[in-house]
């Protein structure tokens, strides 16, 4: 078991924090689409993989010590080439040594640079009464500034995952306001029923957070994953 | 028959009541609160100035509970604190159905004696298996067989809806007011600091229970969220429950600190809980009551669209306002309605759009009825609503003797051949005092009335979403 064995590492290190590359390959596991995501340990594998992959691609550090890979340089986008990719490989690795000298570098992920969609999070969180509970929300400025998010407590039935995508104000935007390309609502859904399944059967995790999903009108992808599990 | 209802039944049906700790001081209410009591009545009192006073009242006291020569069901306990452990002893040994805990000053008063007591109970209860309900509560009503918190609520007559509160007051107010609108309660339950028995426990009795129909809630704070969560969600589908959530706001949860010892919960929580589960929030005991009366009174809607129907013209303009801002729709008609208006509707001073302004034609009971009829009968209507102004429908009756009478035996009439659910504002304007006569009559009717446009409106908002959620 892929998840077991990433759980069993992280606990080794007494970490609680998964780094992006395990959350998302939990999130493989559980059945949710992500960008492709693959652990170069050296420039020539970065640039076999991104090859491997397709362009453009995106790098970023693999660090359980870097928690904003953004403001440590450790994040390069849009990469076309195979020298665009060896150089930023090279600009990350200088970066994070400088900014963080005692940071535990496990490599650099490699993954599709995804074509972007509108933004969507899913998270989950433990209610002291209740339990896990999944949060449905637009991302970006929506959620953060008008709170624009819905609620359900796991297990959720195809009911309540509709209900909680429709719930929100800026549903519209998901049915393709203004000439927007529509989201494939019934992928939401489904990625939301995953998740509950999933954190249903796995106490040992805490948190949950997949931000941003880019929702299309063809499916969607997890952009950005983070998991915490329980001390 | 269900655990929970086997481990509950004689609680809540007992055939044997002891009252522990009554008096004078408190004018005896628990005895006389079970003078229509259909069962065995037992004080038990060791305070010799108390004794006359309890044999006056034709009960026969023992100095102990074990001293009784019977079997009993339920206790009532109103003893101080301190003797609470010791009573709570008495009941294990003798094996009691339950044991209400009307004795405050445990957990709720965050002192280090009162949370020791409860400590003390909890721990012999749970030990014992002992029904134990509160403590800080008045327990249980069940009116069928003339269980009641005081002389003053209605015994005899059991009716379709089970109330479960952290709260007595509300316990006894539901009663009360329900009562006056027609909602009359087959089992309540008070059960304040919830030590043993929760609110899931009374929620999975209820749910069993068939004189159940409908099962309203006042919660402060759950124990065991998880197992309300499943139980909740499994009941809602039988049955419709409605929750009214105390201590929503910070300010509030200082209170149900203080009043149940409860905890504070996230509000959005409870808000998505509720809808998750296909139950129906509410925020205060008139929209408890309001929802209860629609549910019980008028038929299930299946849509969203209202057709409005109010006796002037300026409440045309403000009912039209209060459905379409509860979330109602309140379409144009099809052109078959307007046809019909047409052909008999006094348009001078009148209006039939939708909302209806019926001034012009209110002295005609046929017209008044002829209205509501089309109504029901336009296919982009799902409920029908008609005001009921009360200084209008009192001027007719200077004109037309026992108009408002004749108006009433006419909606019974329409009421029974409507096909969807119909609703009715009682205006009172000033005439507060004939305000209530006139609701009496309509609740003899199972006419449903609200006082104001917003209430009915949510209620029927209310209403529409629960049916809506039950349908997908």
């Amino acid at each position: 078991m892929v998840v077991d064995e990433i759980i069993g590492a992280a606990r080794k290190e007494g970490r609680t924090y998964l780094t992006e590359l395990e959350s998302k390959q939990i999130l493989e596991e559980a059945g949710i689409n992500t960008t492709g995501i693959r652990l170069a340990r050296t420039r020539e594998e970065a640039i076999s993989f991104s090859k491997e992959m397709g362009f453009p691609v995106v790098l970023k550090i693999v660090s359980p010590d870097v928690l904003h890979k953004t403001d440590a340089g450790g994040v390069e986008l849009s990469l076309n080439n195979e020298d665009e990719v060896g150089k930023a490989y090279d600009r990350i690795i200088s970066s994070i040594k400088k900014h963080e000298p005692n940071a535990n570098i496990q490599g650099v992920s490699v993954q599709n640079m995804a074509r972007p969609g509108t933004e969507v999070i899913i998270g989950m969180s433990k209610d002291p009464q209740f339990g896990p509970v999944l949060m449905f929300g637009l991302g970006g400025i929506l959620v953060e500034v008008l709170k624009d998010v819905s609620f359900r407590i796991v297990p959720l039935t195809r009911r309540d995952a509709r209900e909680m995508i429709k719930e929100i104000k800026g549903y519209p935007i998901l049915e393709g306001y203004r000439g927007q390309e529509p989201a494939d609502v019934a992928v939401l859904e489904e990625m939301l029923l995953k998740v509950s399944d999933f954190v249903e059967n796995r106490p040992e995790i805490k948190e949950l957070d997949i931000n941003p999903i880019f929702a299309y009108s063809d499916g969607a992808l997890a952009v950005d994953a983070r998991v915490i599990l329980e001390s | 028959m269900k655990d929970i209802v086997k481990k509950l039944d004689r609680a809540f049906n007992p055939r044997s009541v002891a009252v522990v700790g009554d008096k004078m001081e408190m004018g005896y209410m628990w005895l006389r609160g079970l003078a229509n009591f259909q069962g065995r009545v037992y004080s038990v009192q060791i305070d010799e100035k108390e004794l006359a006073g309890i044999e006056a009242l034709g009960v026969k006291n023992y100095f102990s509970l074990l001293d009784i020569p019977d079997e009993v069901d339920y206790v009532i306990v109103a003893v101080p604190r301190a003797a609470a452990p010791k009573i709570v002893k008495d009941c294990i040994e003798k094996k009691v159905g339950g044991v209400m805990l009307f004795t405050s000053g445990f957990a709720e008063t965050n002192t280090e004696e009162g949370i020791r007591l409860q400590r003390v109970i909890t721990e012999m209860a749970r030990e014992a298996d002992l029904n134990l309900i509160g403590p800080n509560c008045v327990g249980i009503f069940n009116p069928k067989i003339g269980l009641c918190h005081a002389i003053d609520q209605y015994s005899g007559d059991g009716g379709n809806v089970g109330f479960i509160s952290q709260s007595g007051t509300h316990a006894t107010f539901f009663s009360m007011v329900g009562r006056a609108n027609g909602i009359m309660v087959s089992k309540s339950v008070s059960y304040g600091n919830a030590v043993v028995l929760d609110s899931t426990d009374y929620m999975e009795y209820l749910g069993e229970d068939e004189d159940t129909k409908i099962i309203g809630l006042y919660i402060e704070g759950v124990k065991k969220g998880r197992q309300f969560f499943s139980s909740l969600r499994e009941i809602a589908k039988r049955k419709p429950v409605l929750i009214w959530k105390g201590g929503e706001t910070e300010e509030g949860s200082r209170a149900t600190a203080s009043h149940t010892a409860s905890l504070a919960e996230s509000p959005l929580i409870w808000d998505a809980l509720i809808r998750q589960c296909g139950a129906i929030k509410v925020d205060s005991l008139d929209e408890m009551l309001d929802v209860i009366k629609a549910l019980l009174y008028a038929k299930p809607i299946t849509g969203s669209r209202v057709g409005l129907c109010a006796m002037t013209g300026g409440q045309s303009v403000v009912i039209a306002d209060a459905f379409a801002k509860a979330g109602l729709e309140v379409p144009l008609l099809t052109e078959r309605s307007y046809r019909e208006f047409a052909s008999f509707f006094d348009i001078i001073g009148s209006s039939y759009r939708n909302p209806l302004d019926i001034s012009s034609n209110l002295r005609s009971m046929d017209n008044i009825i002829r209205c509501i009829d089309i109504l029901n009968d336009d296919e982009r209507i799902d409920a029908v609503v008609l005001e009921l102004s009360l200084v209008f429908l009192t001027r007719l009756g200077w004109l037309i003797p026992n108009f408002f009478d004749s108006l009433i035996d006419a909606l019974t009439l329409y009421k029974e051949r409507a096909s969807k659910p119909f609703l009715t504002i009682l205006i009172s304007a000033h005439a507060e005092s004939e305000a209530i006569e006139a609701k009496k009559k309509l609740v003899e009717r199972g006419i449903p009335s609200f006082p104001s446009f917003e209430r009915g409106a949510k209620a029927l908002k209310k209403v529409a979403e629960y049916y809506r959620l039950q349908s997908l």
